[in-house]
């Protein structure tokens, strides 16, 4: 496969690869390519390409017994292996079908793709313990290579009219019916598909619905069969060998800048963005240095994904020299573009600030500071004063009820971690300077079920430094006083 | 420029009424150049919520952008009282405000009451290091979805400073600094000084707490002033 145009002329003078047929197959004369073919109308074209399809279809009953999300787990990595012989490939329950005419001159002959085929497949079911056969049949329809398939028999058949005799002797079972309309068409007499096709058309529409007659009418190729074909899962992963080692990790960033445009070029080109990926920088006998680039957002901004890195490196040491840099996506969203507004000037509240730039700050914040540092407050409700307020990490928002309703009474701006006792000298409190009771008390009882009971008096105070204080006493034998908050 | 300033004081004095005609009448009039919005641009600040306050402050408000210090001696003496109505107007519009390594723990309830949303408030943990704190002020003031940041530090650097200064200026942020000292020279355009008004055993004054905000430095103002402002209404 050097040279495209050298490879059309050998292909004329190939001898057709010859096919030896299955139980019941026949064997086909390939239409011959010859060079007028590349200047033949595109009518013309596209009507040969509907001619020389190919289905190929693989059925495992195995999978039947697996659980649908496993079956379709299954389905997935075997269209991966499927994906070596065959581009098209789409998903039936139970069965793969796949296109193969297109690569049979490539591989020389059915007999090759289903040994190569073969091996692949029986060795992944052996892997997931499961039995290692399967059937496969090929017709010029995907239907109608699928009830080939499920009928158990492998049969090739390459030409469309003798789909029908090929399809006729099969049961019918292999239409999977339901219980009802099996059990109708067994009245009937109706044994097979054959059977089917004597009957007249409208009477069987009338009592089968149009629906079977179309499937009947795709498998021998008189109706059309839409597909959903198998796109392999999007990946990126590129890495780069340093021609030296680098220590300095800016000097690096000029560099991961420009796969950073490759990355971004890459999910352009799919419409995807990212919400993870990985840089890991690899250090001679040291384990490599990974930094999680997550992100709130899904992006494909180079701007941004670099900014983000550069606020790591800011905050990063290298155990060794940097010798060679690796990117990896870790996961893809799709991309979801958001439009600004043309008559943006009218509106009186430009309300949302929540968004992009405030989730790009977010990200920034997280990736130099950490996770842990950046915290959200909700107000629950609750009557014992410490626990009525929570600090939780941003990542982790709304895991508790929050609620905005508060207590009536007076509340501090500020609270103190753990109360501070004072001190009591001459019948008056003492923090730093003499305080004042304002008014009060609250009195607040609660948590006697859980061993540590709150049984507090809260009053308003003021020492005479002016600062506004938030103070309780205890009802149990020590009467405490002990300083709760600040007004602020 | 002294005569307006002294005739508008007058008139507050005896009819507060007329003296809003006034003012919107000195406000219509763009051949007009007063004092008191020398440096503001002639832009009003935003309304702190005490009229006592505004009358003092250049612009009769806060400013719209840029740093404010408050100096107290010590911490809770009102000072976030004076930025509450501040905050809730802040958060109506859907900005957020970024707390930077308070003293305290933020109380919600407090915040509720106050009617905060506090979805819209973040908070940077005390553990943070100064380096990482005045970093991520530096960003949210950059930042035009964060409406206030408010941090507490002391004895920072001029040049930290006016780098501040100019962040809140680009991203169009109020940042409100906290201290417990007056640094002389800082490039801040508004300083304010919390002093506790509460002469010693009026108990009945009590109730309603009074502090006396002093005006240290204000761009465009001309004389340093003070007020004694009634929180806890």
């Amino acid at each position: 496969m050097e040279e495209p145009s050298k490879e059309l002329k050998s292909i004329a003078r190939i001898p057709l690869p010859s096919v030896h047929s299955g139980a019941r197959g026949q064997v086909v004369k390939l239409p011959s390519v010859d060079s007028s073919n590349d200047s033949a109308p595109t009518a013309a074209g596209s009507d040969r390409k509907k001619l020389r399809c190919l289905w190929y279809a693989l059925y495992f009953p195995q999978l039947a017994e697996l659980d649908a999300a496993q079956q379709k787990k299954y389905l997935l990595e075997l269209a991966a292996l499927a994906q070596t012989v065959s581009s098209t490939i789409s998903f039936h329950p139970l069965a793969l079908i796949f296109e193969i005419r297109s690569s049979l001159r490539y591989f020389g002959g059915i007999d090759v793709i289903h040994s190569k085929l073969e091996k692949l497949i029986s060795e992944q079911l052996n892997a997931w313990r499961l039995p290692g056969s399967f059937s496969y049949s090929v017709s010029p329809t995907i239907s109608g290579s699928l009830l080939l398939a499920r009928s158990g028999h492998n049969v090739l058949v390459y030409q469309k009219d003798k789909l029908r005799s090929a399809l006729g002797r099969l049961p019918t079972e292999v239409l999977q019916l339901s219980k009802e309309e099996s059990r109708r068409l067994d009245n009937m007499g109706v044994r097979c598909l054959r059977d089917i096709w004597r009957l007249p058309a409208s009477g069987l529409r009338k009592r089968f619905g149009s629906d079977l007659i179309n499937r009947l009418n795709k498998a021998i190729g008189k109706a059309p069969e839409p597909t959903r074909n198998y796109q392999p899962p999007p990946a990126f992963v590129t890495s780069y060998d340093l021609p030296y080692e680098i220590e300095n990790l800016t000097r690096l960033l000029p560099l991961i800048d420009e796969f950073m445009a490759q990355l971004c070029d890459f999910l352009r080109r799919h419409d995807l963005s990212t919400s993870h990926l990985v840089v890991s920088l690899l250090h001679e006998k040291r384990s490599s240095t990974r930094i999680n680039l997550g992100l709130r957002q899904p992006s494909r901004s180079q701007k941004h994904l670099m900014l983000l890195l550069e606020t790591h490196f800011t905050n990063l040491a290298i155990p060794a020299p940097v010798t060679a840099i690796k990117i990896v996506v870790q996961k893809f969203d799709s991309f979801f573009s958001q439009s600004g507004e043309l008559l943006s000037e009218g509106k009186p509240h430009p309300i949302h600030y929540s968004d992009n730039k405030l989730n790009q700050f977010m990200e920034q914040l997280q990736a130099r500071l950490g996770e842990h540092h950046i915290k959200s407050i909700n107000n629950i409700a609750v009557h014992c004063p410490e626990h009525a307020s929570t600090q939780l990490d941003y990542t982790e928002q709304n895991t508790r009820a929050a609620t905005q309703q508060a207590a009536q009474n007076p509340r501090p701006l500020w609270l103190l971690a753990t109360p501070q006792k004072l001190a009591v000298r001459h019948g008056r409190l003492y923090r730093h300077q003499p305080i004042t009771l304002l008014s009060g008390p609250e009195r607040i009882e609660t948590y006697w079920w859980s061993g540590t009971d709150v049984q507090r008096n809260y009053y308003v105070a003021t020492e005479s430094n002016g600062s506004r204080l938030w103070v309780y006493r205890e009802r149990t034998e020590a009467q405490a006083w002990y300083l709760h908050g600040l007004f602020a | 420029m002294t005569i307006i300033r002294n005739s508008s004081e007058n008139l507050e004095a005896t009819t507060g009424k007329a003296c809003g005609h006034i003012d919107q009448l000195i406000h219509d009039n763009p051949y007009l150049w007063r004092g008191c919005e020398m440096a503001g641009q002639g832009s009003h600040g935003h309304p702190t919520g005490y009229p006592d306050l505004d009358a003092i402050l250049p612009g009769r408000g806060w400013p719209n952008k840029g740093m404010v210090e408050i100096v107290s001696s010590s911490w809770g003496m009102g000072e976030l009282q004076l930025l509450i109505p501040l905050m809730c107007s802040i958060v109506e519009q859907g900005k957020w405000i970024l707390w930077i390594s308070p003293p305290y723990l933020l109380y919600a309830p407090a915040l509720v009451q106050a009617g905060i949303n506090t979805e819209q408030v973040l908070v940077l943990d005390l553990d943070t290091s100064c380096k990482d704190a005045l970093w991520s002020m530096e960003k949210a003031l950059q930042t035009e979805s964060c409406g206030l940041v408010l941090a507490w530090q002391n004895w920072l650097p001029g040049k930290v400073l006016r780098r501040l200064q100019l962040a809140a200026e680009t991203g169009d942020t109020l940042g409100v600094l906290f201290q417990q000292h007056v640094s002389k020279y800082s490039p801040s355009p508004l300083c304010l000084e919390i002093r506790n008004s509460l002469p010693e055993g009026s108990q009945n004054r009590a109730r309603s707490q009074h502090i006396e905000v002093g005006v240290l430095k204000a761009r465009g103002n001309f004389r340093p002033l003070s007020t004694h402002v009634s929180l806890h209404r």
